[in-house]
């Protein structure tokens, strides 16, 4: 059996050497082909580089990709654009000295014409938040006030009894029966 | 750093440009890398710049620094009257965002220095250097381990102590 295949190869071989044998025209050498005669002939249309290449689905990952990129740039041009536009066209503030008698509105405290825009249009003052927890404070101030006078109110009239809290009405003594503890012997 | 700083504080060193004496025929390819640097890049980008400023020339508006009124201290705040309190810590938060604007410009005028003198920093920035301690020193001794939660009032009671302290030690220096 192995003596057969290497029969068989030592044919091969020698009819590859011997080109006469299977006669073969001698001057077409370029054209002619040689068949292995064990294998089938494979001629490759792409020279022998792997044109149908096998590797796993980048499908989802090139879908992935595409679709970051477009929900960034969705907004991300616009807002690139627009804020491009207003730092070349518009420019930021130069510092200067308060004019006389003047009085800067609150966001005229800003360099950005955006941070500008947003203290103008968005923002409370902020003497109006300085203004809101001075109320708040005095509000509660004057509540822990009322109810420490109150407290200390309740204690003296508690006390001392002079004052118009803390009257309870007692039952009309003409109703009392003194029977029980009227005698010594009851 | 761009034109407008104070050339008293932040001295221009004097240019140390050597004279030239060539003494071949040759050109000397560092100023052809200049000229092409300045070509290819510098001119371009000078002139977009320029461009850009004539357009924020024709609609200048400015922003001022917020001057705040000097209120009554913590010091001269009656017991319970919180709106005075209230005030007073506001105005020692401005205060102290201020004095931690000041440590940065000392800072930095430190750091231009030592930019400047090259390797001998050590004993060029003397004046700096001084500078630079003495108000670090302050600023620790007034602010320093207040904390994350800091207030006018725990600054006040730290001033306290120290005062304390310093007096404790005068009259233990006495006897």
């Amino acid at each position: 059996m192995v003596g057969m295949s290497v029969l068989r190869a030592g044919a091969g071989f020698a009819a590859r050497l011997n080109p006469l044998k299977h006669g073969f025209s001698n001057g077409r050498l370029l054209t002619r082909t040689v068949p292995k005669t064990e294998s089938a002939a494979v001629r490759y249309g792409s020279h022998g580089k792997q044109m149908f290449v096998f590797k796993p689905s980048d499908y989802y990952d090139r879908r992935f990709l595409h679709l970051l990129r477009y929900y960034i740039l969705l907004t991300g041009i616009p807002v690139a654009a627009i804020i491009t536009y207003i730092n070349v066209f518009i420019g930021e503030a130069e510092l200067a000295e308060i004019p006389e008698n003047y009085v800067p509105e609150h966001w005229e405290y800003y360099k950005h014409p955006i941070t500008r825009w947003i203290a103008r249009n968005l923002y409370d003052p902020p003497e109006k938040n300085y203004e809101k927890m001075m109320a708040l404070i005095e509000i509660e101030s004057e509540k822990a006030e009322m109810r420490r006078t109150q407290m200390d109110v309740r204690k003296l009239m508690r006390e001392k009894g002079d004052g118009p809290w803390y009257h309870y009405e007692t039952m009309d003594k003409s109703l009392i029966d003194y029977s029980p503890k009227s005698t010594p012997d009851n | 750093m761009p034109d407008g700083f104070d050339k008293d504080v932040y001295p221009v060193p004097p240019r140390r440009t050597p004279a030239v004496e060539k003494q071949t025929g040759l050109p000397n390819p560092a100023e052809i890398l200049i000229k092409l640097f300045q070509y290819t890049v510098d001119v371009p980008v000078t002139t977009f710049r320029d461009w850009v400023e004539r357009q924020h020339e024709r609609n200048r508006f400015f922003y001022y620094q917020q001057k705040f009124r000097r209120v009554p201290d913590l010091t001269e705040c009656k017991l319970g009257d919180h709106l005075c309190n209230y005030e007073a810590e506001m105005q020692w938060r401005r205060d102290h965002k201020v004095d931690q604007e000041i440590v940065k410009v000392i800072k930095e005028r430190l750091g231009a220095c030592q930019q400047r003198e090259g390797n001998s920093y050590l004993q060029n920035c003397d004046k700096e250097m001084n500078q630079f301690r003495q108000v670090s020193k302050a600023y620790q001794s007034r602010y320093g381990d207040l904390g994350a939660y800091g207030s006018a009032q725990k600054c006040l009671m730290k001033q306290k102590h120290r005062m304390i302290a310093e007096r404790k030690e005068a009259t233990a220096a006495e006897d």
